[in-house]
């Protein structure tokens, strides 16, 4: 261990230590930084995390300085701050200053460094470097090359993480522009993350692009639902719904990045993909009914002597949390008596694949947790025992809790019609899908909870328990498959609260909250 | 329901003020009748709603969306008028121009102008001169829904003769190296 001395603080750090990492991850410091990034191998080539090390005449940049025993390091001196802010000038001098255009605006590294370190006037008079704005990257991204501030961030990106090596820096001096090698766009399975470590507005997502104002969003941290991963992620919603996604850092399970597929994720989440309330039909007609109105007629049907036991079958896919299989797989083992509990899954062939990076074949989040509760509560079956009972009307009623993300399911259809030969069907679905609607029969759809909008465990492809937190709430009568199970038993679930708390205020509007405190 | 406690006037002090009052309206009324119809001068009153004020040309009224000089919108849909609106009342969508040197542009701006408190903030946010409060302050309709102006009335309602044109140009600025 090494002793050392930062801003005044006493601190031991590991040998190899750089002096940013200290600053950064162990004495919380603030330092001016652009080109280093926790994730990346340095670069130092932004020259903005100077830092003054006592003997040393010269300010050092603190991402490419070892910590050597009783070196004492400040960045707080006048020296420090001069440096810092004429080179921010300099980062600036052909920067277009687009804010008012520019997604970044709101979460820009610029604007912030420039309030806390910069707050200088300008003294450039010379007209500024024109280059290419607008530039198609790939099928993800767009390059604004003016704002760029060629801190080689996404290059080292695609060097040193996907291995993809699509980008470049091409010519010199301030005309230097990030680029992609002819015929070869930026297309890789990891692409947006350059987004994410850009600290400026130069890579922007086609996806988010003007969708959103930064400010006018909220985020929500939780579970990355898209594979058996189950990166950490957060996601950013207003009152219209879900906007992004992007990752957290967690190094036990995805490091700082996530997958460009993982971030389409929340569509499914937002209202036009979703089933609002119940759908019965009875007797050949059909209606729409209150979820917990539904359910509970439904519970009363399966409950009753003549419906009950092995003539009942329940299907789980691998995409609901821990709790709500329990809650389910209990009630129908002890209420309604049977043990014909089967396992969806949606590609075999593919399950066990891996990207050697973070992307997982089996698109799941918690096939794990089904399996092991189902283990705990003694069931083995295998899905044939489900389409011989259909066939020779052995099994008659089947309830589905369907996949969330059904994009992931090619077989949807097919199991679909496989399933509806069953004389009642219930299908627990948070989106709405045509095969679905289209199904003729005693058919009842209840609207589900997505992962964003109830707490729960999920376990990942490695047996790790990560839980999600209740962030808001997009369809109001939609239940989660607990309140289910109770609504079968004939509970009354506890309607659901209001979807926005009382008394928090206007916490989307920051900006207006705070004017004149600038 | 509210109930409003008032104080307790002192009740034969009220007399007074009306007095003065009644006062005031008389000897307008008097100069009226008999100084400035005399003399030919204008009233001090009007005879609304045919002969209508003319407020000074800073007003804060109806809002404008000023133009660029070929005529398309001037707003880049930065939505900081929609931010620094405290009644909340401007709703935007925007969207990707297909050139690039305009890059972003609104596809919808309204204004719920019921809503709107007529403070002038969105046109002290906005950094291109893209909204203004105009002279205009007669606005009738005939239901809510003519209310929440959009693009066209804003920008080139008839009374604004083919818009205003904002005194940012980019293009000005892009020659000058900005
Ligand atoms: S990158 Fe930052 S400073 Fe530059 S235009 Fe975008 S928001 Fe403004
Ligand atoms: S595009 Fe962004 S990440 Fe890449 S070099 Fe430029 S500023 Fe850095
Ligand atoms: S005048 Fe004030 S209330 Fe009206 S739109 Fe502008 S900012 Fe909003
Ligand atoms: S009117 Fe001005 S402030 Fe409002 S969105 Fe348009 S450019 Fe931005
Ligand atoms: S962060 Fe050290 S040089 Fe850029």
């Amino acid at each position: 261990m090494l002793q050392c001395t930062i801003n005044g603080k006493e601190l031991e750090v590991k040998p190899g230590t750089t002096i940013i990492e200290a600053m950064k991850l162990i004495a919380h410091e603030d330092i001016a930084h652009y080109c280093w990034h926790p994730g990346l191998p340095v670069a130092g080539v932004c020259r903005l995390c100077v830092v003054e090390i006592e003997g040393n005449p010269r300010l050092q940049i603190a991402c490419n300085t070892q910590i050597t025993d009783g070196m004492k390091i400040t960045n707080q001196s006048e020296k420090v701050k001069e440096a810092v802010k004429w080179g921010l000038d300099f980062h600036l001098i052909n920067h277009p200053l687009d804010c008012p255009i520019c997604d970044q605006a709101g979460e820009c590294e610029l604007q912030n460094q420039y309030m806390k370190f910069g707050k200088y006037d300008s003294e450039m008079a010379e007209p500024k470097v024109k280059k290419h704005k607008v530039v198609d990257l790939g099928p993800r991204v767009v390059l604004d090359s003016e704002r760029c501030i060629l801190c080689s961030r996404c290059v080292r990106f695609t060097d040193e993480v996907t291995k993809t090596h699509e980008l470049g820096i091409f010519n010199r001096g301030d005309r230097s522009e990030i680029g992609t090698f002819n015929g070869r766009p930026l297309d890789n399975k990891y692409s947006l993350n350059t987004v994410d470590i850009c600290p400026v507005g130069a890579l922007t997502s086609k996806d988010f692009r003007f969708r959103q104002r930064v400010w006018f969003l909220k985020e929500h941290q939780t579970i990355c639902t898209g594979c058996s991963t189950g990166c950490n992620v957060k996601v950013s919603y207003n009152k219209e719904g879900l906007f992004r996604v992007k990752p957290v850092y967690n190094e036990q399970v995805n490091g700082y990045w996530m997958c460009d597929e993982g971030r389409d994720v929340y569509k499914y989440v937002n209202k036009p993909a979703r089933l609002l309330d119940a759908w019965m039909t009875t007797a050949g007609r059909g209606e729409w009914l209150h979820p917990l109105t539904a359910a509970k007629k439904v519970g009363e049907f399966l409950r009753a002597p003549e419906n009950k036991g092995k003539s009942v079958a329940l299907v789980l896919t691998g995409q609901h949390t821990l709790e709500e299989y329990e809650a389910l797989i209990s009630f129908f083992k002890n209420e309604v008596g049977t043990d014909r509990i089967f396992h969806w899954v949606n590609n075999p062939e593919s399950m066990n694949d891996f990207d050697g990076l973070l992307i997982r074949g089996d698109k799941n989040p918690n096939t794990k947790g089904l399996l092991e509760t189902l283990e705990r509560h003694g069931i083995k079956t295998e899905w044939k025992e489900l389409i011989d009972g259909l066939s020779t009307g052995a099994i008659r009623t089947v309830v589905v809790a369907g996949p969330e993300n059904q994009a992931v399911y090619p077989d949807f259809k097919a199991k679909v019609l496989e399933l509806s030969k069953a004389q009642k069907l219930v299908w627990l679905t948070a989106c709405k899908n045509e095969e679905l609607e289209r199904l003729q029969g005693d058919v009842t759809l209840i609207p589900l909870k997505t992962y964003i909008e109830k707490d729960g465990t999920f376990v990942n492809y490695a047996g790790l328990r990560q839980t999600v937190k209740k962030g808001l709430t997009v369809v109001a009568n939609a239940m989660s498959l607990v309140e289910v199970a109770e609504a079968f038993k004939g509970v009354d679930v506890r309607p659901e609260e209001a979807p926005f708390k009382v008394g928090v205020g206007r916490v989307n509007n920051e900006a207006t909250l705070q004017r004149g405190s600038l | 329901m509210s109930l409003v406690q008032r104080p307790k006037p002192i009740s034969k002090w009220y007399l007074p003020g009306i007095l003065s009052g009644l006062g005031l309206t008389f000897a307008k009324m008097m100069k009226n009748l008999f100084i400035y119809v005399k003399s030919g001068k204008h009233t001090v009153t009007y005879n609304y709603p045919e002969e209508k004020y003319e407020y000074s040309p800073r007003y804060k009224g109806n809002h404008v969306l000023t133009v660029k000089k070929d005529g398309s919108l001037r707003c880049t849909a930065c939505m900081l008028c929609a931010t620094n609106c405290p009644a909340e009342c401007i709703k935007i969508v925007a969207a990707e121009h297909e050139d690039p040197s305009v890059e972003k542009y609104p596809i919808s701006y309204e204004i719920d102008i019921l809503r709107c408190v007529f403070c002038g903030f969105c046109e002290e946010a906005c950094p291109v001169d893209a909204i203004r409060m105009g002279p205009e302050w007669q606005t009738p309709g005939l239901n809510g829904s003519q209310f929440v102006y959009d693009i066209k009335q804003l920008a080139y309602r008839p009374q604004l003769k083919g818009g205003i044109v904002s005194v940012v140009d980019e293009e000005e600025r892009h020659r000058a190296g900005i």
